[in-house]
């Protein structure tokens, strides 16, 4: 019993010190904003790394704990950011206090997402094998063009939508909300650095002790083994479909954020398409497949670095490639393998490794 | 007395073979009962049909009281039944605790919720599973391993684990597809030990498939020998061994 209460402390301790050094970065971040020390460029940069963060720790409980392939978060974020943004549209007239509003924009986001992810989940995830990279890529195509040919718009009468352009939506007066591929146009500026924050760490908590719960172990068993945990008695479909459900409410969280950071929103290939879905993934491949705070960390360095390095960002792409390959080798190759094992031997790491994710 | 595990003219084909064709057999409450038969005889198709994992196209599967005939896996387990594999399937990135608590899922419940928010109902049945989980480990002398990752083991622990997983589940009848294949003689007669130590000690019912006749012989209580799908013979351990069928097909001289 010691040794596993001794475990079990290693994994809290690693887990406060996820949260510590989030808690850590934000308060360094503040002191230098109000010394005066931030150039408005870096200011731009603070809530797109709480959302690329979030994104990273969503696309890490489906690929690194339950293991299944996705390559349509941005897709996800996507559902969130027009779901939340049109609700603070049609509520901005009203005298709900913005507060408030902006939490349900929070919970709105989320809940969508979740049921989008549900829904693909449904069919695909009982399915043995890698259909999910296939469905989730022409998912997140989908909703993006969707959404740049999707009109909407309020008026006395209801609710009103098109596909077709704003004349179709045969309104009476009231306002249009989506505009197809203009998106919409003056959602209120709710996201901070520090709500930021405060979500990522939300979600932290949430997905550090979902892991390291019955249900988290139920899911890193499906992934280890799906046939050895059936005989368990495990619903593997049932246990895959909840991760992939809880992942896509984050994303949506992620994509609640970033609606709600800029006063336009549209549908771009840049922002929710495939290459978005990529980036995500490479910082969670970067970061140490299942290892969350080291998604934390890459979706933080590799969002900083493009900037700090501006005259190569037109090589942006071509680096990650390079050093995409380069993980993959480093993580998969046996001779690279044992070199790093040799090196961590000679830093006098405990041959013991700890099979849980512990991050 | 009434049988465990009572099994009548069970049968699959896949595609236009008969894999499995008329099994019957009946095993005693705490009986130790061996399945034997050359390569490709069907026994671990029987195992995989106990299991769930394929349905049956003709026969019925009685447990206990239970006719699970046609249930799924995740079902069958709830019912009682446990396995380990031919070729062992451990939650490899687990650790030895987390392979047995992932057993003990379905005995000790709390909700995704309580495990978030860490509630006391977390805390308590965390407790209650650790225990219980070291408790098994212990009965084979891997509680001095739980922190290891199960691929880190070597192969005969390994064997071990998974059937300490199985027990987890708190099953009527443990099924251990070929538990010495891999193992040097001094090996053998360690697991030969533990099984009956499992019988004993966890009252257990147990059908094991083994080509190890040592193993066979020095454990089981009553045989069936499957040849092509169909059972060539059942009965006592030594009767059967002895058979002059069972010699020509498949012990050779
Ligand atoms: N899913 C399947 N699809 C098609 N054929 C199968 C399937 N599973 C088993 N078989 C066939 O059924 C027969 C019995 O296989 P099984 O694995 O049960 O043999 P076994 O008695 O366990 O042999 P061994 O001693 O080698 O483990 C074999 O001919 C095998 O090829
Ligand atoms: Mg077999």
């Amino acid at each position: 019993m010691d040794k596993v209460i001794a475990e079990k402390k290693k994994i809290t301790r690693s887990n406060l010190i996820t949260f510590a050094m989030v808690i850590i970065a934000y308060v360094i971040v503040e002191i230098m904003i109000n010394t005066g020390n931030v150039s408005s460029l870096f200011k731009g940069l603070l809530v797109p790394l709480c959302i690329y963060s979030i994104l990273a720790v969503s696309l890490n409980l489906v690929v690194g704990i339950s293991g299944e392939l996705s390559l349509g978060h941005a897709g996800f974020m996507c559902i969130g950011a027009f779901a939340s943004s049109t609700w603070s549209m049609i509520m901005k007239s009203t005298s709900m206090p913005e507060g408030l509003r902006f939490f349900i924009a929070i919970v709105i986001g989320a809940v969508t997402a979740a049921f989008f992810g549900f829904l693909i989940g449904i069919p695909v995830l009982r399915l043995k094998g890698d259909y999910l990279a296939i469905v989730t890529l022409a998912f997140g195509e989908i909703i993006k063009n969707l959404v740049n040919a999707l009109y909407f718009g309020i008026d006395a009468n209801g609710l009103h939508f098109s596909l077709e352009d704003s004349m179709h939506l045969n309104m009476d007066g009231g306002t249009i909300i989506i505009k197809g591929a203009q998106g919409i146009t003056g959602t209120p500026k709710n996201s901070n650095f520090t709500i930021g924050v405060i979500l990522l760490l939300i979600v932290l908590f949430i997905v550090l002790n979902l892991i390291n719960s019955r249900t988290g172990r139920a899911v890193m068993a499906i992934r280890d083994n799906r046939i050895a945990a059936e005989s368990v008695g495990l619903n593997a479909t049932k246990f895959k479909l909840l991760a992939f459900t809880i992942s896509a409410a984050i994303a949506g969280v992620g994509g609640v954020l970033y609606a709600h950071n800029l006063s336009s929103l549209q549908a771009l290939p840049k922002n929710f398409g495939y290459n978005q879905s990529i980036m995500i993934l490479v910082f969670v491949v970067m970061g140490g497949i299942g290892n969350i705070r080291g998604s934390v960390v890459a979706a933080v360095v590799l969002t900083v670095l493009p900037e700090l390095l501006r005259g190569l960002s037109d090589y942006r792409m071509l680096i990650y490639a390079v050093v995409l390959i380069l993980m993959m080798l480093c993580t998969s190759a046996p001779s690279w393998i044992q070199y790093r094992e040799r090196i961590m031997m000679s830093f006098g790491k405990n041959k013991k490794v700890n099979g849980k994710e512990s991050n | 007395m009434a049988a465990m595990l009572k099994v009548d003219s069970l049968g699959i084909s896949f595609g236009g073979l008969k894999a499995v064709d008329n099994f019957n057999v009946e095993i005693e409450k705490n009986e130790l009962y061996g399945l034997i038969g050359p390569n490709g005889a069907g026994k671990t198709t029987v195992f995989n049909l106990l299991t769930g994992v394929y349905q049956p196209t003709s026969g019925q599967i009685v447990l206990g009281d239970d006719n699970i005939t046609g249930l799924d896996c995740e079902a069958i387990s709830k019912k009682g039944i446990a396995r380990t594999f031919q070729n062992i399937r451990l939650f490899s990135q687990l650790s030895v605790l987390d392979n047995v608590k992932v057993g003990l899922h379905n005995r000790h419940e709390y909700s995704t919720l309580d495990g978030i928010f860490r509630t006391p109902k977390f805390r308590k049945i965390e407790r209650e599973m650790d225990e219980k989980a070291l408790s098994l480990l212990k009965v084979f002398d891997l509680d001095g391993f739980c922190n290891y990752k199960a691929s880190n083991l070597p192969y005969g622990q390994q064997r071990k684990l998974e059937i300490a997983r199985a027990l987890a589940t708190d099953p009527k009848l443990l099924l251990l597809d070929e538990p010495a294949a891999g193992m040097n003689p001094n090996e053998t007669e360690e697991l030969m030990n533990t099984i009956r130590l499992v019988r004993d000690k966890f009252d257990m019912t147990i059908l094991l498939i083994e080509h190890d006749m040592k193993l066979v012989s020095g454990i089981c209580d009553r045989l069936t020998v499957l040849n092509f799908g169909q059972v060539l013979k059942q009965g006592q351990t030594q009767d059967v061994l002895h058979d002059p069928e069972v010699v020509k097909a498949y012990l050779g001289d």
